[in-house]
């Protein structure tokens, strides 16, 4: 093994560290807007581009919609991205193959899965409250990379699974 | 377990101790350890070849089979 794993996986750490708190600024500022939505109603929306606020009731009731999904969105990214601090740091202490860990992958597929269905919504969402006046331009298509990846997180946490009851049997075996 | 080792009698027999069969068949002390208490999950032909080579013996010298049942009874049922 090269001196350059353990740098990369602390450099892996770091990243992952950063975006996850990231994401729980994002978090906090789509709630911080959500609130203000509600208590500032039309100096927030008018900031958004709604204007007027007045009879565009559906749109905001969308783009209150949108911010609760991105609300989730966030919680399952926060997931995603636990679950892959906890994979690294079995990784940094020598002990990977551990069933935590494909339970963990099985966590982050169906995550993964989730926030797909979710960028789904959202565009769904949008579509359907946007006017030409104020258009929300936030589409979904069809990726097959993106599907493939939660087949594939699929497919590695059940390899996972099985890597750790054959190193289990191995560490038996004089 | 059903299967029990009797390693240590052959040991005793060649009047050899487990550090020098460490030694001879270049496994280690701990893995032979293992394999002479019976906690063991499974042993590779290669460590039973290197082992019967080094004590002149067959594998059913070291290996024996005592159903579990025989077993049970002849530790008073517990």
């Amino acid at each position: 093994m090269t001196n350059s794993s353990p740098n990369a996986l602390s450099l892996s750490h770091r990243i992952l560290a950063i975006l996850s708190r990231l994401n729980l600024v994002a978090g906090a500022f789509i709630l911080l807007l959500l609130i203000a939505g509600f208590i500032a109603r039309n100096w927030v929306f008018t900031a958004l581009g709604v204007r007027p606020p007045e009879g565009n009731e559906s749109l905001i009731l969308g783009m209150r919609a949108i911010m609760v999904a991105g609300l989730a969105a966030v919680a399952m990214v926060h997931w995603i991205l636990s679950r892959l601090l906890a994979m690294v740091h079995t990784v940094r202490i020598g002990d990977p193959f551990v069933a935590e860990n494909a339970e963990r992958l099985k966590e982050i597929a169906w995550a993964v899965l989730g926030l797909e269905v979710l960028h789904a919504g959202i565009a769904a969402i949008a579509g359907s409250v946007s006017t030409p006046a104020i258009p929300l331009d936030i589409r979904w298509s069809f990726n097959l990379t993106r599907w493939l990846t939660v087949l594939l997180l699929f497919v590695l946490a059940r390899v996972f699974e099985q890597g750790t009851v054959m190193r289990e049997d191995l560490e038996g075996t004089v | 377990m059903p299967i029990k080792i009797n390693l240590d009698d052959i040991l005793y027999e060649r009047r050899l101790t487990l550090t020098e069969l460490s030694e001879k068949v270049d496994i280690t002390l701990a893995n032979l350890s293992i394999l002479k208490t019976g906690k063991a999950r499974a042993i590779r032909f290669s460590t039973l070849e290197a082992i019967c080579e080094a004590l002149q013996c067959q594998p059913g010298d070291i290996l024996e089979f005592t159903p579990a049942s025989r077993a049970r009874k002849a530790s008073g049922g517990r």
